[in-house]
Parts: structure tokens; sequence; C-alpha cells
């Protein structure tokens, strides 16, 4: 079992390796296919257990189907984010009131919870400034920006099918 | 149709142009590390990502746009990144963080 | 269209260069380290621009790993500098 999972770990990374290659070689003479293939062979069988980490068993094709419509879902609140910014950084007054906030989130691991940080970082008027275990520490611009970070967790659960512990669910 | 995307591209410059403002007066104008943080990570970010899709808008179906995508995203996820790194080393040195005045300090849910 | 573009990388450069004020003045080092970051992201979209002013397609190799590298340096700093400040507070 460990023997397959490693070799379908480097059958994935070799597969992003080469998407890689294709993107930044831009051409598809086959002299530069199959040197891409060979090295990013090569280089998958040796840093597996570097880059094999990314690969985090979380990462299923349910979630890289729900990805576009989250990255749209993300652009949207980033854009709504920006324009209330720019209001108030272009309003003379300067009406900000600063806080440090602390929030207790309940997604697990540390990939939905990346996500989760760098989602706020992006959005409405907050800035992950520590994340310690499920301890984050958020800096709001103003106080009613720290509203936006429970739908902003729901979504980040959305887009790993996380379930909050507690909650009933309508399938039993 | 050409026309069309030179259109589309060219607002698209101009709003990350108009962006790349907002957020240079706004580190200019805030008080503190934290709350510079936000103009940079936000406003730069949406200027960079907005120049470079209507770069993307501008080139058409080409091998170039899937440099460009690939360099948003990157961006996307850096800079957010860069953002946390910045705002926890000023957390960890304990440098303080800009208050409105005449505002009591012990707030309740502050750090 | 090539006018226009650089038009927008000007005033993009510009921008950066206001940019570096906050990067010589700022208080903390953290707000240099922010500066820098900025005006980086700055060139970087320059970078972009004047690879379809100059119909060079190999400027936007340059442009990924400018950004590559400004990540790197603004993380690694940024990690330097909180070590710093454990052993200060210690």
């Amino acid at each position: 079992m460990a023997t397959g999972n490693g070799v379908r770990r480097k059958l994935l990374l070799l597969i992003v390796l080469f998407a890689f290659w294709m993107v930044f070689t831009a051409s598809l003479a086959w002299h530069e296919l199959v040197l891409g293939a060979v090295s990013c062979a090569l280089v998958a069988a040796m840093t597996v257990s570097l880059l094999g980490r990314a690969l985090d068993p979380r990462i299923t094709p349910a979630v890289l189907l729900r990805l576009p419509v989250f990255m749209l879902r993300l652009t949207w609140e980033i854009i709504k984010a920006n324009y209330d910014v720019a209001k108030i950084i272009l309003n003379p007054k300067l009406p900000i009131d600063p806080r440090i906030v602390e929030y207790r989130t309940y997604l697990p691991d540390d990939l939905p919870r990346t996500v989760f940080s760098d989602s706020i970082t992006l959005t409405p008027g907050t800035v992950t400034v520590e994340l310690e275990g499920n301890r984050l520490n958020v800096h709001c611009l103003c106080p009613y920006h720290e509203e936006g970070l429970a739908g902003l967790e729901k979504m980040v659960a959305w887009l790993f099918g996380i379930r909050k512990e507690g909650e009933v669910t309508a399938d039993g | 149709m050409s026309a069309a995307r030179d259109i589309v591209a060219g607002a698209l410059c101009c709003i990350g142009t108009f962006f790349f403002l907002v957020g240079t007066t706004g580190l200019l104008r805030m008080p503190d590390v934290f709350t510079r943080l936000h103009p940079s990570t936000k406003c730069d970010t949406l200027g960079a990502c907005s120049v470079i899709v209507g770069m993307a808008v501008y080139s058409g179906w080409s091998w170039e746009l899937c440099k460009l995508v690939v360099i948003a995203c990157f961006l996307l996820l850096s800079s957010a990144t860069c953002g946390h790194a910045i705002g926890r080393s000023a957390l960890r040195r304990n440098i303080p963080y800009w208050r409105r005045q005449g505002k009591e300090t012990g707030d309740g849910n502050g750090a | 269209m090539d006018n226009f573009l650089t038009v927008i990388a000007i005033i993009i450069g510009l921008n950066a260069a206001i940019c570096l004020y906050r990067a010589v003045v700022g208080p903390t080092t953290q707000d240099r380290l922010l500066g820098v970051n900025i005006v980086g992201t700055k060139t970087l979209v320059v970078v972009v621009l004047v690879t379809f002013i100059l119909a060079e397609n190999f400027f936007l190799d340059v442009a990924f790993v400018y950004a590559l590298l400004l990540f790197v340096v603004t993380v690694a700093v940024a990690r330097y500098l909180e070590a710093e400040g454990w052993k200060e507070a210690a």
C-alpha cells in the first residue's frame, strides 16, 4: 500500500510539473516535450519527499471542480472589499478604527486554514497577522469588517466539503 | 472584434491603474504598519491582477494567456502570504498598533 | 494601443517611485519591507506591460521569475526580522 501510494504521488507530481513545463516552454515541438517529460520524471522521482507534501490528500477531484466557482465568488468578494477600502482611503477624514480581533475557526488541517487566512487577507478590510492552531489574530480596519469573517469561513468549508461539528446535517 | 478586445483591455488597465493610485495613497496616508498592510494587500493585488487580466484579454488565445493567468494566480497567493508574514513579524516584535484617539484601551476583544 | 500602454506603464512607474518614500522613510523596518514589496509588485506589472509594448514574449518569463524572487525575499526577510525580535524579547 505504501509503495502504491508513493507511485501515485510521483505520478501526480509528474503531471503537475509537466503542466508547468508546458506553460513555460510555450511550444509543442516534440523535442521540447520529450526533454520536459524526462526532466520532470527525474525531478519527480528525486523530490517527491519534499514537494510531495504539496499534494495534500484534501485536494480531491470534487475540490478541483468546486475551485473555479470558489475563485469567482472570491473575486467578487475581493472587488467589493477593494471598493470599500478605496472609499475609506480616499475619504479625507480617514474613518478608521483599527483593532486586532481573535477568531477561532472550526476548519481542520493546515490547508483549509491557510486558504481561509489568505482569503481573509484579500477580503473585507481584514488582514490575518497570526495563525496558530485554530486561533487567528485578525487586524480589522473598521469594527464592522469583522462580520464578514463567518461568511468567508462558510465559503472555505464549502470548498473543502467540511461540515461544522455539532451541526445537524439534512441528509442524516 | 479586435477593437472590442482593445477597449476591454484598456478599461481593465485603467481600473488597475486607479487601484494602484489608491494603494499608493493608502500607503502614504495610513498611520501604522498594520493599517498600511490593508492597501498593500488589497488594492495592489487587485490593481496588478486587473492589469494582468487586461493584458491577457489583449493577447487573445495564445501561450501568453496561460503564462499571464499563472502569474496572476501566483500574485494572488504570494501577496496575501507576504502581507501575513510582514504582519506577523510586526506583531511578534510588539510594534504597537494605532488606535483612534479618545478610546479606552481595554476594549474587550483586543489582543 | 502601444502609446496607451506606454502611458499606463509610466504612470505605474511614477507610482512606484512615490512608494519608495515609504521604503526610505518608514519608521519601522516592517514599513520599509512593505514599501519594497509594493515597489516590486509595481515593477512586475511594468515588466508585463513592457512585454506587450515591445512585443517580446520572453519578458513574461522575466516577470514570473521576478514574482517568485519577490515572494521569497519578502518572506525570508520577514521571518528573519521575527527571529531577531524573539532574541530581543528573551
